[in-house]
């Protein structure tokens, strides 16, 4: 059964993977060699961790997720409703929530937890009626009210991005869309209406960042000076000089893609947006060729999620989206976040090992689940 | 249940959209990226490196200013500076207690340190004292290593050695003003004030140099890239010779006056006096501002150069202008003589000789050296304004002299066409032009014009621009001719005043080292003070006592050097202001022997 299991392995899934995380620990590399080389180290260690839970994912079997989902869902709805009342206040707003021996932040986890409770939901219920329109509203409306009051803006919009792109492919037909957006400036005012002041600031920074080139828009004018400065081939391995002097504000985290196009240049950039680009293609790929719809729709799922983290946060360094704190898919520091990803590739992975060799599930009249 | 074949196509559909949606997304990116890191480049490599590299000033030492012997007149002293990092500073309250200790603050200063500690920023360098000496400083950087977060630099300031005695001529210093940011200068520089530190800046100040840096985000220093260093200004040598100054400055004993000594053939001064002094050192030490403003309020103004930008009435020593205007329009009365009875009357008034019983018969060499006023009321009387006007434009007075200091009076000329121009319905009456004739009335002269008119007489009419540089070459601005008979028959007459019996300084001066020609003045205050607005400030019986002139030159034979004095409320001119003329020619002589002996050696 490890052999058959292996021999399944979508190889080309573990290469991009695996090439991403070599990229990724060199430009971290980078990026901390002048102060805390334990970072590093510590990545090393959850990269060796991850892939491990990577390889143990493959042989969990899907059906098993499903189960999970409702669960899932409700505990981290539930942890999340509990921010406002016991959650630690970080940078003026609330959203860690302190287990005593961890500390995480539900809304991390909720995001992973509505695209399964949607796949599951979706995967044998027919999408175009009001009932179950109302139950997606109600799934998505939940957390997404939870956390703007905490609040979180780009957690909420990613959220949000992420469950229209799964209903979207459940079916949905378009005017159901239509219909949302036409009523979002409604949302969007109301929402503005609750916005926090440094929210506000940022959105307003964003628009323009020369405005207030020593507050909110220094760090994403520096992050543009030094992707900038990078030029087509950048300016050498550990020669970046906007990394080396501290120039970047959270080099290691948020910002850790301009440390690569400083120093690698656009001919690094090219080479990292490639990998994205084919591993989520291949993952899109997985999703049409599942065997069942729960995966398909679990892997789309997925897929939005890691799209929209890579475009948001690379657009957040260039100067294109307001600074939301959303980390490089697999490159950013952080054990909590790289161990979610690689646990969802590994979810991705095992739709793949479950589908091969089958048909995708519109031909037979195979079970749904 | 799901119509499973219309839900797998949309399905698909969506796949394929959802597959364009990234592979746009990823091209928005790239462009994005193309247009940062290869359209943008150049103008953000420069931002990334004005980012990293700093240019630090580094502050030129300024010239010094020396005498004729380079002895310094304004020098640089090393000081000390005490500043403070306040985010390495362990505990305030306990280190802020020991620097009180230590350094012996004044609660006003404590309150001002203090304040500028919370104004700045914590990872900065605040300065809290400079100017230090290394005696105020020695106990705190002996415990230096106990107080973290507090720096002890050595700096330069500026030190004016000879204090008061200099203090007109040298000028002082101060940080550079708004005005002079814009002219160039930075923030933390000191720019000349005024004398010879305002008038030489440009040649003292010296060339910044400068220090290129790399900085990190906190602007903290990383390396030292590049260094062109400063240029030291000029050091600048006067033709002062300070020994004089000092010399003069003794035997002024504290009166208020000015005495300017200069070389008859060069223009070059030797002493440039104004009493009092005040010490500069202040400005660069720190000025108290009761301190200031008790300079400003002295009545004794001892902000004022009086060498140069005060105007006296010249009193007596206007004789020779007189004798010489005589000469030249062939007087009958310059050729022959006079009786003085002791006044002249004239219609409605007698004017007076200081001599209440009179010279009896005098001649032009007799009324020069017993400085007979009738006799010189009759020749102004016979030449008339006109030619008397005349006579001062020619010897330089009423011009400024064009020596290179601030703020240079010119004088007044009397003149009766001003007087009716001035709006005053009185016309010019006879005895105005009389009392013109001895020094008195509206004439005013400043000393180095004095200085320079007897300079003229030693090198025969010769009127040189004064100067100060050491070595630059004589300037003649004009030559004055004269008659030699007539030079010397004034010439004459002034080395009698100095050293035959009956002459007006012969019974100060008749021992000095070098034979004198000179020339006593007493101008009148109070008569002064009855018409016009120059009202003393002095409220004192001492206010209405005379201003004291002499002027001449020595040594009479061969002259070198020629001198104006003038002391304020002095009395009278031979005795007040000849011992000043007298100790300055003893120091000269004295010099002049040890030159020689070293010499024979």
């Amino acid at each position: 059964m490890l052999t058959e299991t292996f021999q399944k392995l979508d190889k080309f899934l573990l290469l991009c993977l695996l090439l991403i995380a070599a990229l990724g620990l060199i430009v971290l590399y980078a990026a901390v060699y002048q102060g805390n080389h334990a970072i590093f180290q510590k990545q090393c260690i959850y990269w060796l961790v991850g892939l491990t839970v990577f390889f143990i994912i493959c042989f969990v079997p899907l059906r098993s997720f499903a189960l999970m989902a409702w669960p899932f869902y409700l505990i981290s709805l539930l942890c999340l409703a509990l921010v406002p009342i016991i959650g630690d206040v970080h940078m003026g707003a609330r959203r860690w929530l302190d287990l005593g021996l961890v500390s995480f932040q539900p809304s991390e986890m909720i995001k992973w937890a509505l695209m399964l409770v949607l796949a599951h939901w979706f995967a044998s219920r027919e999408p175009n009626t009001w009932k179950n329109f109302f139950v997606a509203v109600a799934l998505c409306g939940a957390p997404a009210v939870l956390i703007v009051m905490q609040p979180d803006l780009g957690t909420t919009l990613v959220l949000l991005f992420a469950a229209i792109v799964v209903l979207m492919v459940a079916g949905f037909a378009w005017k159901w869309f239509f219909g949302a957006i036409a009523m979002s400036p409604i949302l969007a005012y109301f929402i503005w209406g609750h916005l926090h002041g440094y929210q506000k600031q940022r959105v307003l920074t964003f628009i323009d960042p020369q405005s207030d080139p020593l507050g909110a828009g220094y760090h994403v004018i520096q992050s543009m000076i030094a992707i900038g400065s990078g030029g087509i081939f950048g300016k050498g391995f550990l020669e970046g000089t906007q990394v080396r002097l501290h120039f970047l504000p959270e080099q290691h985290t948020d910002f850790i893609f301009s440390v690569l196009a400083e120093e690698a240049g656009l001919l690094g950039v090219t080479i990292l947006l490639s990998l994205y680009a084919l591993l989520i293609s291949r993952m899109l790929s997985i999703a049409n060729h599942a065997h069942t719809r729960f995966g398909s729709l679990l892997v789309t799922g997925i897929s939005a999620i890691f799209i929209l983290y890579a475009f948001v946060n690379i657009g957040m360094v260039s100067g294109v989206l307001p600074v939301v704190g959303v980390p490089l898919p697999f490159i950013s520091y952080g054990g909590s976040a790289l161990l979610t990803m690689i646990t969802a590739l590994g979810i991705v992975m095992r739709v793949s090992i479950e589908s091969k060799g089958m048909i995708p599930w519109q031909r037979a009249n195979n079970p749904l689940v | 249940m799901l119509n499973q074949l219309n839900v797998r196509a949309r399905f698909e559909t969506r796949i394929t959209l959802l597959q364009l949606s990234l592979l746009l997304l990823m091209l928005i990116l790239l462009s994005r990226m193309v247009y940062l890191q290869w359209m943008q480049h150049d103008g953000l490599m420069l931002q990334a490196e004005q980012n990293r590299l700093n240019v630090v000033p580094i502050l030129p030492t300024r010239g010094s200013i020396q005498d004729r012997f380079g002895e310094g007149l304004a020098v640089n002293h090393v000081s000390y500076q005490i500043s403070m990092m306040p985010e390495r500073v362990n505990d305030m309250k306990k280190t802020m207690a020991q620097l009180i200790g230590f350094m012996h603050w004044s609660p006003r200063q404590i309150r001002r340190i203090q304040k500028r500690i919370k104004k700045s920023r914590k990872d900065r360098p605040v300065l809290l004292a400079d100017k230090l000496t290394w005696q105020q400083i020695a106990p705190l950087s002996a415990r230096l290593h106990h107080l973290s977060g507090i720096d002890v630099k050595a700096g330069t300031h500026r030190y004016y050695p000879y204090k008061a005695l200099t203090s007109h001529l040298i000028g002082y210093l101060s940080l550079a003003r708004p005005e002079d940011v814009r002219r160039g200068f930075l923030r933390s520089e000191h720019v000349g004030r005024s004398g010879l530190e305002r008038i030489f800046e440009q040649r003292l100040h010296g060339v910044l140099g400068n220090q290129q840096e790399e900085v990190d985000a906190f602007n903290r220093r990383v390396a030292v890239l590049n260094q062109s260093p400063p240029r030291m200004g000029e050091n600048i040598h006067l033709s002062l010779n300070i020994r004089l100054q000092q010399a003069a400055a003794k035997a002024m004993k504290g009166r208020t006056g000015a005495v300017v000594v200069m070389d008859v053939h060069t223009g070059e001064i030797l002493t440039l006096l104004s009493t009092p002094g005040i010490d500069t050192n202040h400005f660069t030490l720190g000025l108290e501002k009761e301190e200031w403003s008790s300079w400003l309020n002295n009545p004794q103004r001892p902000l004022l150069n009086r060498t140069v930008q005060a105007a006296y009435p010249p009193g007596s020593t206007w004789k020779m202008v007189t004798a010489f205007a005589g000469l030249r329009h062939h007087s009958q009365l310059a050729r022959g003589h006079t009786r003085c009875p002791g006044y002249v009357q004239l219609a409605d008034r007698k004017l007076r000789c200081w001599k209440r019983t009179g010279h009896g018969k005098v001649n032009i060499h007799d009324a020069l050296q017993h400085s007979c006023d009738v006799y010189f009321y009759e020749l102004a009387d016979q030449l008339g304004m006109p030619a008397l006007r005349q006579e001062a434009l020619a010897w330089g007075f009423g011009k400024k002299t064009g020596v290179l200091l601030p703020r240079e009076s010119r004088g007044h000329l009397a003149s009766p066409l001003q007087q009716l121009s001035h709006g005053r319905k009185r016309t010019w009456v006879r005895g105005e032009t009389m009392i013109t004739g001895i020094g008195q009335g509206q004439t005013t002269v400043t000393p180095i014009q004095m200085a320079r008119f007897a300079a003229a007489i030693a090198n025969g009419g010769d009127i040189l621009k004064p100067h100060l540089e050491l070595g630059k070459a004589p300037e003649i601005i004009r030559h004055v001719k004269v008659n030699p008979d007539d030079l010397k028959r004034v010439r004459e007459a002034m080395y009698a005043v100095a050293n035959k019996p009956g002459g007006t300084a012969y019974y100060r001066l008749r021992h000095a080292a070098w034979k004198i020609a000179g020339k006593t003045g007493t101008a009148q205050v109070v008569a002064m003070s009855q018409d016009d607005a120059h009202k003393s400030k002095v409220p004192s019986e001492d206010a209405h006592k005379d201003h004291a002139w002499f002027m001449g030159y020595a040594p009479y034979d061969h002259p070198k050097i020629a001198f104006a004095i003038v002391i304020e409320h002095g009395g009278h001119g031979g005795s007040a202001a000849g011992p000043v003329a007298l100790a300055m020619i003893q120091e000269l002589k004295d010099e002049e022997d040890q030159r020689t002996q070293s010499h024979a050696y």
